[in-house]
């Protein structure tokens, strides 16, 4: 009895000891410090099985070296939006469900998310609405209906929800989200139709904003012109964009690049005037004169008239579907109807999302994906020139923020 | 039990004389016969008489006589065996005269256990395959209410990830390999498309003789294009008899199973069947986070019910045929159907709930096997499979205008086209498949042998949208040939050494259609046919009959599918240049059993997997559009060991363990997106993530003879389950802190059986979950907690 304790002692042990040894191997835990800063990137990292996940990092400089998500970060597997108001970045999405997460500044410098609250299905977009509001929208080209919330913007709660009928707008199927700003009494809701199962666009001979009054979200009504083609287009959500004083311009571009399948109208950029829900007649600009043939997708309003525009190189008719690229950085002026581009920034594609920009004081930093990789580019936009930064580990920069 | 494995003996042993007798009629031949006894001269039934490396035996019967026909002149030698006597040998010479020939077996008085484990059991033979093979025999689990998924779940560098309880969807991994790198069988003929109700949940112990699970190198002989491994299911194969259950169990669960088959010995004919029943309402309790109507989360970590994941399954199978006539050793015709109905409860995430989401599928399997040996001449073995499957399967997401939340509550969404999944939806698939294989065998010689493999499948989708009509022109029809052919060459140098070399080649023919333009109407036919040829080796040793040592290796191929080659005529778009993945497989172990005072047996085994994966196919999303489609850009490798233990103590203890570590790293140089074009892979070395790596499982058990009363047994068992915390997304970016993880894993079960008249009454009563740990598979989807179940069971 002896010996036979002797030996299953002995395996006992040694097959404990194997195991300790193929744990501990594995016990490598980095400890890098603890990233902080006032900028912070939202990264976007493709994962073994082509699927991304998203890391909001912060940074003390943009400019120099590698930023990298290793070791840092917030992060959210699935697919994520993200936008920022105030010092906060909202991040929208999730991997099955949508939840809209804020991420904020701790007072070392540290990042912080605090948020609760889930959708079944995605959130279009969220702007700012008024002091502590947020409002979403929520559409789809496949349902009947959208869904305006009302989110208070610091404890990440929804205050209200308004369904409203698509039916009440338009008798087509399929009006796809491409724009949205609260301007006072209104809220404009920019869209296009677009087949939910083909993603064709058959409709593309005007262009069409709701108009709803706020903060009833009641529908008022849909105004039209025939002078462009539909306003925005697939994902990138720049169709409406607000000035300072209350103007509010749409852009139209019907290209394939951004999603159209095809176009029967101009592209140009149209405006409602400050206090009015009608669009101006009288004014129209024609990017693709100005810009010598070329037409946009995304926009940033920088402020006095002025907008950051990736122009969009090539002429619809030769461009690829998806491709949201060639393009070029540039400065629009609405007032004076004028495209000028940045010098230094390679041509590049787009990523078919938000603008993910970040404006801190005449600079504008953007993220441009070359062949060796994705650089940070600061973009002055009063000299037209551009100095290239960082280079940044990620597939694609999903925000660019600063608190 | 013993009864129905002597019968069984004595059946395949008779049947064969009978063959025997059929082949050789022609020739002169003699017969032996005689009595045999035991040491007090009392006739001793059921004695196996064999004439040694011959297909010749039979059993005494109930006066201990026993006559062998039909036996060739010349030398033979015949040994007298029987459970729990020392078995006799002698060399007899047969001339012209029909020999009587008495035996009297003195018995072995120490260990009927000892003479069980030196008898190679059919499990010790495949294990003992130069393959890296577990084979997990059912036959001490007939008593206990699992299935095919935890018996499959308790093996090495296996491991199933659950969506939720009874009949719900699983992932298979073997060496992390899942989905379609691993090929299923039943007995041998192809599970790939036998519709999601004929499943591994499904499969009651009851109905399974035995389970084959091949790490990463498999024989030509199961045919297929696997890229990780395979398991080979193997149902009850007895000749004659019966075994019904019924489980009874928490969550309203109900598991019915008839088992059975009976055969006329002297005409051949043969019936055997079974059929399974399974329900489950499946209302464990999960934790989930409650949500008012507009989305807040009000409440977290509240216990609540599961109200909608109801499970009803109905599996039958029956064979009816021949055995050991002229024509065929087996010849048997048969039909699988089954069917099942499932409510869907969440979504890939437990934040998802649904309350109408439904599945359906049903299959029915006409089925052929052939069997002959020595067919044309000796040393050549043929068998045949053929199956076809006619699969439906129904999705069903057609309530629209209301959602649910965990408390079973309907919320109106104002919509008339929104369900729970999206766009209201009812998708049929029509799948048809037709698989046959052809196995051919020769034995040239006691060195020398052959086998030749050729597979064939033919499989075609159609798909239909009953809500969206308009959606299903852009359901193109998908078909899909598939050739296998195999060679294998196995050189057996002496008892010790042998080697197997085989080469397999595989052809691959996809039709289809795509479109060239922007509209339908540009839509075209398109065919595809590939071919690529694998290889492999496999060998084992002896140093002493105790320990041995193998290795194996396989350049695998895993061929795409129609649906990977087609997308699905919408958002997912044809990659028509798509080329298989490929894996070299590298198992190399070792395996010992010894003794320790007589009654202690030890059973030692480890193995060592190295696994090179390339042109692993996965889907390329378009960062900027909608459309998605599907390359080889993957590449993964493994490093890793699994080690089993098991200790015996006569038949009154056991205790058996096995442990995997498994390194999977992404190797990837390389990962493309639309957007940035091919950039470096920013997670090459990394571990992969939401992939178990570290786990293992235990089992001791207990058991008592006549406890209290005669011919009984109680058996009284412990299962420990342990799976490593691991990451669901990669290891290498993120917080540390405040990354997402599968914590670390730990789970115990128990189980007492109570079987009396010498197995035939059987009652047994398990609690799963003892410790009613939170369990979590996938993206940390809740598994049932603590359970109790009840099992009776009526065999002989």
């Amino acid at each position: 009895m002896n010996r036979l304790n002797l030996n299953l002692n002995r395996i006992v042990v040694l097959l404990f000891l194997s195991f300790a040894m193929i744990s501990c191997s594995n016990d490598n835990e980095d400890n890098d410090p603890v990233s902080r800063g006032d900028y912070a990137l939202s990264l976007a990292i493709q994962g073994t099985e082509g699927n991304f996940s998203y890391y909001t990092v912060p940074f003390e400089q943009i400019m120099e070296g590698t930023l990298t998500a290793q070791g840092q970060g917030i992060e959210q597997p699935g697919y994520y939006d993200f936008v920022g108001f105030d010092n906060t970045i909202y991040s929208l999405g999730g991997l099955d469900d949508v939840n809209v997460v804020a991420i904020s500044q701790n007072p070392d410098g540290t990042l912080n998310q605090v948020g609760d609250v889930s959708f079944s299905n995605s959130l279009s977009d969220m702007v700012k609405a008024g002091d502590n509001t947020l409002v979403s929208v929520t559409m789809s080209s496949s349902s009947d209906i959208i869904t305006f919330r009302k989110f208070n913007s610091n404890s990440i709660t929804v205050t209200e929800e308004k369904v409203v009928q698509v039916s009440e707008f338009t008798n087509l199927v399929g009006p796809s989200y491409s724009g949205m700003v609260v301007r006072g009494d209104e809220l404009f809701l920019s869209y296009y139709i677009s087949d939910p199962n083909t993603y064709d666009t058959n409709y593309t001979d005007q262009a069409e904003v709701a108009v709803f009054s706020y903060p009833e979200l009641e529908f008022q009504k849909v105004i039209t012109d025939t002078r462009v083609g539909p306003i925005g287009g697939f994902n990138v959500k720049s169709g409406l964009v607000k000035d300072n004083d209350g103007n509010v311009y749409a852009i139209s571009h019907s290209n394939p690049a951004n999603g159209f399948s095809q176009s029967t109208q101009p592209a140009g950029v149209l405006r409602i005037n400050a206090g009015e829900t009608e669009f101006d007649q009288n004014y129209y600009f024609d990017i693709v004169a100005a810009s010598g043939g070329f037409n946009t997708a995304h926009l940033k309003f920088l402020g006095a008239n002025k907008a950051f525009a990736e122009m969009n190189t090539a002429t619809r008719d030769t461009q690829e579907r998806w491709s949201d690229g060639p393009l070029q950085s540039a400065v629009i002026d609405f007032e004076t109807q004028t495209v000028d581009f940045i010098q230094g920034v390679p041509e590049h594609k787009g990523n078919g999302r938000r603008l993910a920009a970040l404006q801190e004081g005449d600079n504008i930093y953007l993220c441009i994906p070359e062949d060796n990789g994705i650089y940070v580019y600061e973009m002055d936009t009063r000299t037209l020139t551009a100095t290239k930064g960082a280079k940044v580990q990620a597939s694609f920069v999903a925000g660019f923020f600063k608190f | 039990m013993r009864q129905i494995y002597k019968s069984f003996v004595f059946h395949t042993i008779f049947l064969c004389v009978v063959f025997h007798n059929l082949s050789s009629f022609s020739q002169n031949t003699q017969s032996i016969s005689g009595l045999v006894v035991d040491g007090l001269n009392k006739p001793l039934e059921g004695v196996n008489i064999t004439l040694k490396n011959e297909f010749i035996g039979i059993a005494t019967d109930k006066q201990g006589q026993y006559k062998i026909e039909g036996i060739s002149k010349g030398r033979h030698i015949i040994e007298v065996s029987l459970l729990g006597y020392k078995v006799q040998t002698r060399e007899i010479e047969i001339k012209n005269k029909d020999i009587i020939l008495n035996f009297t077996l003195v018995e072995e008085t120490f260990a009927i256990d000892e003479v069980t484990l030196q008898g190679k059991s059919k499990i010790r033979q495949i294990n003992e395959q130069a393959y890296a093979v577990t084979s997990v025999s059912t036959k001490e689990l007939l008593n206990s209410s699992v299935d095919a998924q935890q018996i499959l779940n308790r093996v090495p560098s296996v491991r199933i990830l659950q969506d939720g309880g009874l009949g719900s969807n699983y992932t298979f991994s073997l060496n992390g390999f899942k989905g379609n790198q691993v090929k299923f069988f039943l007995n041998g003929i192809p599970m790939d498309n036998f519709g999601s109700s004929f499943n591994l949940g499904n499969i009651p112990v009851n109905s399974i003789e035995r389970i084959d699970v091949y790490n990463g190198v498999v024989p030509i002989w199961l045919g297929t294009d696997a890229l990780g491994g395979a398991v080979n299911i193997i149902t009850n194969q007895k000749e004659e008899y019966l075994d019904v259950s019924y489980t009874y169990g928490s969550f309203n669960t109900h598991r019915a199973s008839v088992n059975g088959a009976f055969t006329n010995d002297t005409t051949g004919f043969t019936v055997r069947g079974n059929a399974n029943y399974n329900y489950s309402d499946n209302n464990y309790d999960v934790l989930v986070n409650i949500k008012d109507e507009l989305g807040n989360v009000i409440e977290n970590n509240v216990e609540v019910e599961r109200f909608h994941d109801t499970y009803k399954s109905l599996t039958a199978q029956l064979e009816l045929g021949f055995i050991d006539k002229s024509f065929a050793d087996q010849i048997l015709f048969g039909v699988i159907t089954s069917g099942d109905n499932k409510d869907v409860q969440t979504g890939a995430t437990m934040e998802t709930v649904f309350g109408a989401v439904k599945s359906k599928s049903y299959s029915i399997i006409p089925t052929l096997k052939y069997k002959k040996r020595d067919l044309f001449t000796e040393g050549l073995d043929v068998s045949l499979n053929t199956s076809y499957n006619i699969t439906k399967t129904e999705n069903i997401d057609t309530l629209v205008g209301f959602r649910y939340n965990w408390y079973g509550e309907k919320l109106s969404s104002e919509s008339q086209t929104d369900a729970e999944l999206g766009e209201a939806n009812l998708l049929k698939f029509d799948d048809n498949e037709f698989a046959n294989q052809l196995n051919l065998s020769y034995l040239l010689n006691e060195k020398h042998s052959f086998a030749f493999n050729h597979s064939f499948q033919y499989f075609k989708r159609d798909e239909f949208d009953e809500v969206n009509t308009d959606i299903n022109q852009y359901f193109l029809p998908k078909r899909l040939h598939k050739n296998t052919l195999g060679l294998s060459y196995k050189y057996q140098l002496n008892k010790k050494w042998s080697t197997t070399f085989f080469g397999k080649a595989y052809h691959l023919n996809v039709e289809s259609s795509q479109r060239s333009g922007n509209t339908i109407e540009t839509t075209e036919a398109v065919e595809i046919s590939n071919h690529n040829y694998g290889y492999g080796i496999a060998s084992s040793y002896f140093i002493t009959p105790n320990l041995q040592f193998k290795t194996s290796f396989e350049n695998a191929f895993r061929l795409p599918t129609a649906e990977e080659f087609f997308g699905n005529g919408l958002t997912i778009v044809p990659n028509v240049n798509l080329k298989p993945e490929q894996s070299k497989n590298l198992n190399i172990g070792g395996s010992y059993n010894f003794k320790i005072l007589e009654d202690n047996h030890i059973e030692l085994g480890a193995t060592y997997i190295y696994r090179e994966a390339k042109d692993l196919i996965y889907d390329i999303v378009t960062v900027s559009g909608p459309t998605s489609k599907k390359d080889n850009l993957a590449e993964v490798k493994a490093n890793g060991i699994q080690a089993n233990f098991g200790y015996r103590y006569k038949e009154f203890f056991n205790l058996s363990a096995n442990a995997t570590y498994q390194n999977i790293t992404d190797e990837a140089d390389l990962i493309y997106n639309d957007y940035s074009g091919f950039q470096p892979n920013f997670n090459k070395g990394a571990r992969i993530p939401n992939t178990p790596y570290l786990f293992g499982s235990v089992v001791a058990g207990l058991n008592f003879k006549d406890l209290f009363v005669e011919k009984s047994n109680f058996n009284f068992n412990y299962y420990f389950n342990f799976t490593e915390e691991y990451f669901l997304s990669s290891e290498r970016y993120g917080y540390t802190d405040s990354k997402a993880i599968i914590p670390r894993q730990l789970s115990h079960s128990v189980e007492a059986i109570y079987s009396f008249d010498k197995g035939k009454y059987n009652i047994s009563l398990e609690c799963r979950n003892i410790t009613d740990e939170v369990l979590y598979d996938k993206f940390r989807l809740q598994k049932p907690g603590r359970a109790f179940y009840l099992k009776l069971r009526y065999s002989i």
